[in-house]
């Protein structure tokens, strides 16, 4: 099977674990599956195509909230370009580093969306972006790495 | 080379800008246009997102639900546990507010603290002491009867002697006061429980089993007529100029939680209408039976007096048709044999025994010509 096959199977995995497992753990501060995925997307592809896939993926998640329509989108095409532009730079490889792209991603996606989503101000903004953001991206990341580890023969690459 | 590396850099910052750009042109245009592209998206890519959703959310929701329903359920189950004993407690108190209102006064409530020590079994300690009116000596009741008798008192707290304590004595008597003698505790073996003996009853006293002994009021301390036990039997002792009989406790300690304390001033009055007499249960006993008697007896005579109209009707239609034998010829009816009038017996019973017994008669005279017919039966046979 090949590598970018497996890649869009994880991909679905992510999301469906987004849209099951989330809503059923119902967590104050839960993992966000959909940026896993867009991180595991972006770093196997150019800055470019990361963006317009955070791009897609954020719209279609804002369908849900009509509200924030936008919000998600810029979002995840920021985070998206930004990890496959780092990945590009430091060529790096390992768990803590995937956790710290994952912790520090999740964090910078909840700032430009509540940012833009307007919907909370004052205290309540800033307890989201200093408390639950930070903790919801601590979660992100432990599962992330977690899945990583497991997901570990699927997502690695091909050998030459 | 390079040349190829800055121009996938700028496609790289164009699809970056030209993404950027339209999330920002989706976040601000009126809602009225934001509207029907979400609802596009959900109806199409987010259809089954949108549904597997809807499934976690239900399955999550049904999951709270289910802790709380087994909450409820434990619940309803520790209650049901509970009721029982609940219940027996309500109806324990219930009896005690009885008391208390046919008591009317002189008594102190108190709750009986078992210290659950070596001597439980034979001392309690009361919720009411000295500033309630609890002195030395006051007797301790419950609604079934004797419980014990105070012997310290505290301002705030007393502590009681309870019947099963080796000290313990109560002079006694039966409810018809027709026997007297001395209850006390009677150990039926060492782990067999209490039980109440009342001895030095006079010889002549004959009590039966389920007789009801009361305190007979002599010595001061306790009242007359308060329940102490009921007799289960005469027990052997080495006193043959008196007997000795065993008791069912009124109260057995163990189960003694609430309790009365009798003030002394209380002691000294009238104790009437607080236990059921055992005199008015006789009388009410009695009353029944008569009523009883009397509706067999009106049962008897009208049974008795529809047979006689029955069989007047009979014997009337038989003088108005002459009888014929097989051939034909009439026969003679012999004349009817007058017989004296039964005297009406004016108990109940016996009556509708007497007729049974007639019409029985009756029907079993062909015994009679049977052992007629028999010959060589001595007369003496039949």
């Amino acid at each position: 099977m090949g590598a970018t096959i497996r890649a869009i199977i994880s991909f679905l995995i992510f999301v469906l674990l987004h849209y099951t497992l989330r809503p059923l753990l119902g967590w104050r501060a839960p993992m966000d599956f959909l940026l896993i995925a867009l991180l595991l997307a972006s770093v196997r592809v150019r800055p470019g195509t990361a963006a317009v896939i955070g791009f897609v993926v954020g719209l279609v998640s804002d369908s849900l909230a009509p509200d924030a329509l936008g919000a998600g989108a810029l979002g995840m095409t920021v985070v998206g370009f930004s990890a496959s532009y780092l990945k590009a730079v430091f060529f790096a490889d390992n768990l803590m580093l995937n956790a710290f792209f994952f912790f520090a991603g999740k964090w910078m996606f909840d700032i430009i969306y509540f940012g833009l989503e307007q919907r909370m101000h004052g205290v309540e903004l800033a307890q989201q972006l200093v408390l639950w953001s930070p903790l919801s991206a601590a979660v992100t990341a432990t599962v992330g790495v977690l899945l990583l580890f497991l997901m570990r023969p699927l997502l690695e690459p091909t050998p030459a | 080379m390079a040349r190829a590396v800055r121009s996938n850099n700028r496609i790289d910052l164009f699809l970056l800008v030209a993404c950027g750009l339209l999330a920002l042109l989706a976040r601000v245009v009126p809602v009225s246009m934001r509207e029907p592209v979400a609802t596009g998206l959900r109806r199409t890519f987010m259809s089954p997102m949108v549904m597997l959703q809807e499934w976690a959310e239900t399955s999550r929701h049904a999951m709270v639900l289910v802790e709380s329903k087994t909450a409820k359920r434990d619940s309803v189950a520790l209650s049901a546990m509970n009721a029982a004993s609940v219940d027996s407690e309500n109806d324990r108190l219930r009896k005690l507010i009885g008391l208390g209102a046919r008591l009317r006064w002189g008594f102190v409530p108190a709750e009986a603290l078992h210290s659950r020590g070596v001597r439980d079994e034979t001392t309690v300690i009361l919720s009411a002491g000295a500033r309630a009116g609890v002195a030395r000596f006051s007797p301790v009741i419950a609604p079934e009867g004797l419980v014990g008798v105070v012997d310290a008192v505290d301002p705030t707290m007393s502590h009681a002697m309870l019947w099963t304590h080796p000290d313990f004595r109560v002079s006694a008597m039966s409810a018809d006061a027709a026997a007297f003698g001395i209850a006390q505790a009677h150990l039926t073996s060492a782990t067999g429980g209490y039980l109440i003996e009342v001895r030095g009853v006079p010889f002549r006293a004959n009590l039966k089993p389920g007789a009801l002994i009361v305190s007979s009021g002599l010595g001061g301390v306790w009242p007359r007529g308060i329940p102490v036990g009921t007799v289960i039997q005469e027990i052997k002792t080495t006193e043959g100029w008196a007997r000795t009989y065993l008791l069912r406790p009124a109260v057995f300690p163990a189960d003694v939680y609430n309790v009365m304390i009798l003030r002394l001033e209380r002691v000294a009055k009238e104790f009437d209408g607080v236990w059921p007499s055992v005199a008015a249960a006789d009388a009410a006993a009695q009353r029944i039976v008569v009523a009883g008697d009397s509706a067999l007896k009106e049962a008897a005579l009208a049974e008795a007096a529809a047979r006689r109209a029955v069989m007047d009707s009979v014997n009337a239609e038989s003088f108005a048709r002459p009888a014929t034998d097989s051939t034909g010829a009439v026969i003679t009816p012999a004349p009817p044999v007058r017989r004296a009038p039964r005297p009406v017996v004016q108990d109940s019973g016996p009556p509708l025994i007497r007729v049974r017994d007639t019409t029985r008669r009756d029907t079993i005279r062909r015994d009679t010509s049977r052992i007629d017919s028999i010959s060589g039966r001595p007369r003496g046979l039949r």
